[in-house]
């Protein structure tokens, strides 16, 4: 009998309101708005009340695909992820890092983005970071 | 954000959502508040409830218009004229507040000079707001203890969106309603962290903090922090990068939790460019048409499967916890990445996102005192640059700008670039339905959330419907120079005739196949709030 | 107060007669439902009191409903206010599906203190099961003339112009667990239309009649500030109900409900 209720941050608008993810035995079944979030104390929208549902949906991606022939196919991490290495080092090699482009994310975190942007600029050596912030 | 840095320092929201609630005037410019930012809007009703004046601007008689003291209904893209507008009455009644200006601000003269233009007969003629209800809005927020202005993508979503925040900023400037409690100019982030990727240096020109890649102190600065080379030259912005696609200057486009497939205007040119990629990567947690089109897609764990830190609309950096272990196989979008780092060949080894906001905290002077342990009660609002700093409320105190002094912009009225005709009669606006978030793929991956809303559908006023011969429910045809869509008509008083507004979260009713990619020029955002579409009963 | 709920609660853990007990944590500022199985950490139990009196509260009788509904074996034990106990004996009362039957759920009480009750105009702020606190008096609204409650309706056909249509008012409501929900079927009413049209409040009003136990926990989830708990009363008078004093009040005999 496994029930918790753990923090977290809503992933839609701006408003940033906090609330409970409720769990039974690691399964999302409820949220609950944070009563003591400055933010929205205790209340949330339409869409918030119900942002447990879209996680654990079936139509999740659940594994790296790699186009081969030209169909998605599912491939491991280690295939998928040499493949976009090596392919990023022979295209910086052949066209310079600027043929490179990162669109960063509205929708991930601070640290992801902080690490997507770190790596463009610093691994690959090219400022062409972007996001969707004015779309 | 490119508005309000150049005229205040700082693209921020400048007060917290909070102090909304004990504003005495609220001007409200497009912004569906109660659709897009509920949670905003129960400040603005307990604003009201405590004595507050409430206007609302909008092309569209949004659910706000009703509880507004005044509701005025601008034309379409004649935001900067009414603004104008309304500084010329403040100036011309002598309502401005000289001493703030004085003290705080430059490049006043240009712009009394520019709005003397804006005089009340020429502002009612390119806005239809009447001469009475622009001296209601003047009077009320010049004259209020505490003026606060909210907008959103009402405002931006414009060929002349950074002017039209400027213009707003100029607003502020003008009668000092800025640096105070309750008072500022706020812009409401449509996304939960778009904040926080402007933070991070999700932005071509600059590192995390708005440290300019440009300036040789921050390149040394950030080469030494990250013990490499850097590019001197700032980057490409999105539509750049698509430019840079079919020119073939481009090669690579690697995409986490994005789909610009559906989020950019003019879909068609977007899959063409796409397309022409040597290599496209897709990082995301659902499938969608950008994913579809990719080499490699990586699936990425979502908000609930990982630790890590959002910043709000309002600068307030805050907590979220890992609540279940990621669906499958996917992994946090800063392990993805950081494996495809090391075997790029830079090493990276950070074993929490923690350990990375350690060293987010050491370089963005704005984040200095931040870490996880302090995150742990409310979040904090930045800049919180130490570790004893307690975060701040709202920014500008006093009205010491981050830029030193505030610049006024003289800001001529533009047109939207795509105007109706003869065979694109109707104006089409796009935005959000309360149910649906962006481009749907988590929205309508939600069960009850799916049911609520299954389709898209198109306002259109009674006086249209009969125009057209159709009913409440009956398919419409949508017509513009980049495409045709169909959607269900729903038929409101909500838009005036001569509009249709279209939401944008359907992939089979896209607003986007539909939307201007004209760009504003300076921040490149498109004008999806207005072109000209032409209306039909579908066959 | 605390300390008592508390040791009740570790009595009932450590003897093994219940497999977990329903509360409040408290973790730095803020507080969560928590289902305690272990004794040891009852002491960051939290009675609701935020910043302000009650003003963390959550539906736990709702939640208990869940869990014993998907713990079919296990017993409970839930930390209750005079309104959540109200709500238990609701759902036992209308619910022949109730997973929460008294033998499976050991309901620990406590009151309210005097100037909560006053605020949330509470007719009996104590639990019958209570193990710390004083029965008092009630402070129930004085029930109000036909020709006043006309008036008043009148007034609230202009409040649905605030709804968001958040559902946050079924959703923390203790009492309300049906799997299909009238307010949320286009056919009853129409889902795109932001604002609703005043059906959309009446319709869950009607729902409300005779069975609201005044708890206010939807007015504190709503985000338009609509006063929520004095519509369900206003309703409740109209079609002739009274206000049950508590959840298993007697059921009057029914009344034809023609001035609504």
């Amino acid at each position: 009998m496994d029930y918790k209720s753990t923090l977290s941050v809503c992933p839609y608008c701006g408003c940033g309101c906090s609330f409970y993810l409720e769990t039974i035995d690691g399964k999302l079944v409820g949220t609950k708005p944070s009563a003591t979030s400055p933010v929205n104390n205790g209340k949330l929208c339409v869409k918030g009340w119900k942002v447990h549902e879209f996680v654990q949906s079936p139509r999740r991606l659940t594994n790296p695909l790699l186009r081969k022939n030209g169909e998605l196919v599912e491939v491991s991490w280690d295939e998928a992820l040499d493949y976009v290495a090596d392919k990023l080092k022979k295209i910086k090699a052949e066209h310079g890092p600027d043929s490179i482009a990162f669109l960063a994310s509205a929708k991930i975190t601070n640290e992801d983005n902080y690490v997507l942007q770190k790596f463009a600029r610093a691994g690959v050596g090219t400022n062409n970071v972007d996001h969707c912030a004015r779309l | 954000m490119a508005g309000l840095a150049a005229a205040f320092g700082s693209g921020a929201m400048t007060n917290s959502i909070e102090e909304l609630a004990g504003a005495d005037t609220i001007f409200v410019i497009g912004s569906n508040t109660t659709a897009a930012h509920p949670l905003v809007a129960d400040r603005l009703y307990r604003a009201k409830k405590n004595g507050a004046t409430i206007i609302v601007a909008d092309p569209r008689k949004i659910q706000l218009a009703l509880t507004a003291d005044l509701y005025v209904s601008q034309a379409l893209g004649s935001d900067a004229a009414l603004i104008n507008g309304i500084a010329h009455i403040i100036i011309k009644e002598g309502w401005q507040n000289q001493q703030f200006i004085d003290d705080n601000t430059e490049g006043y003269e240009d712009f009394k000079a520019l709005v003397e233009g804006y005089t009340p007969e020429r502002t009612t003629e390119l806005t239809g707001v009447s001469k009475q209800d622009l001296y209601f809005i003047a009077e009320k927020y010049a004259k209020a203890p505490a003026g606060s202005i909210v907008y959103c993508m009402g405002i931006t979503q414009h060929t002349s969106g950074v002017d039209n925040v400027k213009s707003l900023a100029n607003l502020a400037m003008l009668t000092g309603q800025i640096g105070r409690e309750s008072t500022g100019v706020n812009p409401l982030r449509g996304q939960n962290n778009v904040q926080g990727a402007c933070d991070m240096g999700g932005l071509p020109d600059v590192y995390p903090g708005y440290q300019k890649v440009d300036v040789p102190d921050n390149q040394a600065k950030f080469a030494k922090a990250w013990n490499a080379e850097l590019s001197p030259k700032a980057g490409l912005k999105i539509p750049d990068m698509l430019t840079g696609l079919n020119d073939g200057s481009v090669k690579v486009l690697f995409v986490v939790g994005e789909n610009p497939m559906m989020s950019d205007p003019d879909q068609h040119h977007v899959e063409l460019a796409l397309k022409k990629a040597e290599l496209l990567v897709v990082q995301d947690i659902f499938d969608h048409q950008t994913a579809q089109l990719a080499h490699v897609v990586l699936p990425g764990a979502s908000y609930a499967e990982k630790d890590g830190t959002f910043s709000n609309t309002e600068r307030r950096v805050q907590r979220l916890h890992k609540a279940v272990e990621p669906v499958g196989d996917s992994k946090a979008d800063w392990e993805i990445t950081q494996e495809i780092s090391n075997r790029f060949g830079y090493p990276m080894n950070y074993a929490s996102p923690a350990e990375i906001m350690d060293e987010i905290a050491q370089v963005t002077p704005q984040y200095g005192g931040i870490n996880y342990e302090r995150l742990e009660g409310e979040g904090l609002l930045w800049p919180c640059p130490n570790q004893d700093h307690p975060g701040t409320k709202f920014l500008h105190a006093g009205g010491k700008f981050a830029r030193g002094k505030g610049l006024f912009h003289a800001i001529e009225w533009r047109a939207p670039a795509e105007v109706v005709d003869e065979e694109y009669p109707l104006w089409l606006t796009t935005g959000r339905a309360h149910v649906h978030y962006h481009t749907g793929t988590m929205t309508r991956n939600s069960p009850s959330l799916h049911a609520l809303m299954p389709e898209g559908f198109a306002e259109i006023n009674p006086v249209e419907a009969d125009r057209l011969g159709v009913s409440e429910g009956e398919m419409l045809q949508l017509t513009t120079r980049r495409g045709t869509i169909q959607a269900k008509a729903m038929i409101t008083e909500r838009v005036r005739p001569g509009m249709v507004f279209v939401p944008f979260h359907f992939m089979e009713a896209c607003a986007n196949v539909l939307t201007n990619p004209a760009l504003d020029p300076v921040c490149k955002i498109p004008e999806f709030k207005v072109c000209a579409v032409k209306l039909d009963k579908a066959a | 107060m605390k300390q008592k709920i508390i040791e009740r609660a570790k009595a009932l853990l450590s003897s093994g007669e219940i497999g977990g007990f329903l509360a409040l944590k408290q973790e730095g500022v803020h507080i969560a439902p928590h289902l305690f199985t272990d004794p040891a950490e009852l002491d960051m139990l939290s009675l609701g009191d935020g910043q302000g009196l009650g003003d963390a509260r959550y539906p736990l009788v709702k939640l208990l409903y869940t869990l014993a509904e998907r713990f079919p074996q296990e017993k409970f034990g839930v930390m209750v206010r005079g309104c959540d106990e109200r709500a238990l004996n609701q759902l036992l009362k209308e619910d022949r599906a109730c997973p929460m039957t008294a033998g499976r759920v050991i309901p620990v009480g406590f009151s309210c203190p005097e100037e909560l009750a006053k605020a949330c105009e509470c007719a009996k702020p104590w639990p019958d099961a209570m193990v710390a606190g004083e029965k008092m008096e009630g402070f129930p609204p004085p029930e109000s003339d036909m020709a006043d409650l006309m008036a008043e309706l009148q007034q609230w056909f202009g409040e649905a112009d605030r709804c968001l249509k958040c559902l946050g008012c079924k959703n923390s409501c203790p009492v309300c667990v049906c799997h299909e929900c009238t307010l949320e079927e286009e056919a009853m009413l129409p889902q795109r239309q932001l604002p609703p049209t005043p059906n959309f409040l009446f319709t869950r009003a009607v729902h409300m009649v005779d069975r609201c136990v005044y708890c206010g926990l939807c007015e504190a989830a709503c985000p338009a500030g609509i006063p929520l708990k004095k519509l369900y009363r206003l309703v409740a008078q109209l079609v002739g109900q009274g206000i049950p004093l508590v959840g298993a009040a007697p059921r009057p005999q029914p009344q034809p409900a023609a001035q609504l």
